[in-house]
């Protein structure tokens, strides 16, 4: 053979593990296995690929990644700041990806309803039924939900019985601690809802300090006829964090699941949700609010799909782009050809407050019936100066003003929490972002 | 308290001068009426004076209060006390009405070294401003002019002036499109507001609004100068034979200078 074939690279190229070793639980031993496989095999993604064209990985491939054990990351202290009021004795806290009992309340969870770290049920079995079976990454080839599938040993498990209401949200608070290396850490969440049951889930990430690492999140939620569910996702990771999620709903008859990610912090992250119809009259949302600067970039890759008859699904993904961050969002809406009657919202609304922000936009619709109202859109624009001038002239600074215009453009996105303390904290998010000491650089209309 | 000086004014980065020489002088307590036809530079004065960004003064000057404010942001100058209503109110979705109310009016408190209102003090405060212009609270928790009617926009920035408090105002076109029952409330609220320590001026094509407020003074603005100042029988006569003669006139005496 004359020809050198270089060898394909797989995500093991930048990351160390012995992925050998797996959970004695046995639901979760075989994902890892499974996983373990997987990402020795799947390619890791390059620019070639369609659904990473836009995407810059290198803060991923030029770096290397150490278990967090090999790390050296600092020990948790008080984190308390962290804590929702709402949710004092309805948390699980996972620090670097392990879960950490002693800063964990369920106090107020009832008692026939599961919320834990998946690995102190060994032989639970809605945990061995569900667990795994609804990610549908691995048809792509998804070399990071494979790692997650590898690596995860601890995880959320909630599961909500028949016509039960968890009255507190469920405060699912991922920390990431100070490390010597950067590590990678891979929180999993399975989350099944029996029939005509209730609960809010918060999830969040948050970083305690500016450092290197790589976060690959996998959720997986099944809700039966009738179930509802609203859930946050908070994504305050650190700056120089990577951070790939992979959640994915399977929604029954009747069932409602409505979940709103907040974009904040990473270097690069990287959303793919999918809601994945499996009867008919279900009702959905998948909205998204990305706040970004500096150099990060938020993508999210979203692919909704219409099985049934009567869906109702709405998807509003608003975004600020300032200094040289970078937003993609592809936003796939499929319509199955047996499915009539679906009522489908989806927009893409820009906001770019600098020269150098780039913004890349996808809806993307396959829709093969045809009683089917879809109305989806994209717009990028930038903060109107008439706005801006009308405030300024009634004495607010130019910074205020833009400020404001920055506040009432989210707004619409953050109105959705319904928890109360996650609403004041979004609040003081968009504040910290929109009053940067930097002036705005003013960009024409 | 205004006094414009030989003001020109061109678009910002254009040649094409827009004001040619405006003198205008205003005292507290009175009132002045601008007319002019359509792109005469009505609305352009009005903006240069409010510190709008997208014009440029080439030459002549502002002094308000004595003070040359041209180089003045238009907050500065509203901090100073003056107010512009917009021909065309914008509509800013998603920021109510009390919130920049209260932004405004705290910031021009806090420059001006007057105490702030706390929300409780401002709602009460906004409350007896309503009854000047006739609106409904609910108007306070809307956003800005988002989904107004033409003459609730309208009202809304008389309103946003009686908060506010001037001591100078343009009002432009303020009575444009309001119905006869609008009007009425809203040349009530202006001359509720007009007093011996602020000045207002009024940028309008008809006489009606005069038959409301009476002037002090009728200007006539014609490519970008006022032409002709007289009391308020100017307007009178205008509304009889139009700009025509006027026009004439003016031409004439272009071509003389
Ligand atoms: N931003 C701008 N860019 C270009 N031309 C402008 C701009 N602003 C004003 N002009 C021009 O300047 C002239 C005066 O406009 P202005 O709006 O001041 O007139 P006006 O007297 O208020 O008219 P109207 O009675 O119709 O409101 C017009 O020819 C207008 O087209
Ligand atoms: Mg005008």
């Amino acid at each position: 053979m004359s020809v050198a074939v270089k060898e394909k690279e797989t995500i093991l190229n930048f990351l160390d593990g012995d992925f050998g070793s797996v959970s004695n639980i046995p639901a979760i031993a075989g994902l890892n296995e499974k996983g373990a496989g997987n990402i020795s095999e799947f390619p890791f993604p390059t620019r070639k690929d369609e659904d990473w064209r836009f995407t810059d990985l290198r803060s991923i491939s030029r770096n290397h990644f150490v278990p967090v054990a090999e790390a050296g990351a600092e020990s948790i202290g008080d984190i308390s700041d962290y804590y929702l009021p709402e949710a004092t004795n309805s948390r699980l806290v996972f620090v670097n990806g392990e879960y950490n009992p002693e800063l964990s309340s369920t106090k107020d969870i009832p008692e026939n309803v599961v919320v834990g770290n998946m690995a102190a049920y060994s032989d639970h079995d809605i945990l061995e039924t569900h667990l795994g079976k609804y990610t549908n990454y691995d048809e792509d080839q998804d070399v990071f939900a494979a790692l997650n599938d590898a690596n995860f040993k601890d995880g959320t498990f909630i599961y909500v019985p028949k016509e039960t209401k968890v009255e507190a949200p469920i405060h699912i608070l991922n920390v990431f601690t100070d490390a010597k290396k950067a590590f990678y850490a891979t929180p999993r969440v399975l989350f099944v809802g029996e029939a005509y049951s209730k609960a809010t889930i918060v999830e969040e990430h948050v970083a305690l300090t500016q450092n290197e690492y790589l976060n690959v999140t996998v959720n997986e939620f099944k809700l039966f006829e009738g179930a509802h569910v609203h859930h946050a996702r908070i994504q305050r990771d650190s700056k120089k964090a990577n951070h790939i999620s992979r959640p994915i709903a399977h929604l029954d008859k009747y069932a409602e699941y409505h979940s709103y990610t907040i974009c904040l912090g990473a270097k690069l992250f990287r959303n793919d949700p999918r809601v994945v119809q499996n009867d008919e009259e279900v009702d959905f949302t998948i909205d998204g609010l990305v706040l970004i600067d500096g150099d990060q970039i938020a993508d999210t890759h979203s692919a909704i799909d219409h099985r049934h008859w009567h869906a109702k699904s709405h998807q509003l993904h608003k975004v600020v782009v300032n200094d040289n961050a970078h937003s993609i969002f592809n936003g796939k809406i499929f319509v199955r050809k047996d499915s009539q009657k679906i009522d489908s919202f989806q927009e893409n609304r820009n906001l770019l407050l600098s020269e150098n922000g780039t913004v890349n936009t996808k809806p993307q619709l396959e829709i093969f019936s045809d009683d089917v109202l879809c109305s989806h859109g994209a717009t990028i624009g930038h903060l109107n100066e008439d706005e801006v001038f009308y405030l300024h002239s009634r004495g607010l600074t130019k910074k205020k003003a833009r400020e404001l215009l920055v506040y009432a453009f989210t707004l619409e996105s953050i109105e959705t929490m319904e928890v109360e303390s996650v609403h004041k904290l979004l609040l003081d998010e968009v504040v910290k972002y929109t009053s940067r000491d930097e002036e705005f650089v003013a960009v024409g209309k | 308290m205004l006094e414009i000086k030989n003001l020109h004014a061109s678009v910002e980065g254009e040649d094409q001068e827009i004001l040619k020489g405006v003198n205008l002088t205003i005292n507290k307590g009175e009132i002045h009426a601008i007319m002019g036809p359509n792109g005469s530079g009505k609305s352009t004065l009005a903006k240069v004076v409010s510190g709008h960004p997208e014009y440029e003064i080439t030459d002549g000057e502002i002094l308000f209060e004595g003070e040359d404010i041209t180089e003045l942001d238009a907050d500065e100058r509203a901090h100073l006390g003056m107010f512009l209503a917009f021909q065309y109110p914008i509509e800013v979705p998603g920021i109510t009405n009390r919130t920049l109310l209260r932004e405004s009016y705290n910031t021009i408190a806090r420059e001006n070294g007057r105490e702030e209102l706390d929300p409780i003090e401002f709602d009460d405060y906004l409350k007896e401003k309503l009854d000047v212009i006739d609106m409904k609270d609910e108007f306070l928790e809307r956003s800005i002019n988002t989904g107004f009617s033409g003459g609730e926009k309208k009202k809304n920035e008389v309103f946003q002036m009686a908060v506010l408090n001037p001591k100078l105002a343009f009002m432009d076109e303020t009575d444009s499109g309001l119905d006869i029952d609008a009007l009425k409330i809203v040349s009530d609220g202006i001359n509720k507001i007009a007093g011996p320590e602020n000045a207002i001026v009024l940028i309008t094509h008809y006489q009606r609004l005069l038959n409301y407020i009476t002037p002090d003074y009728v200007h006539v603005m014609m490519g970008g100068k006022i032409v002709k100042s007289a009391g308020k029988e100017l307007a009178l006569e205008l509304e009889d034979q139009g700009y025509e003669q006027l026009e004439k006139e003016f031409s004439l005496n272009g071509e003389a200078q």
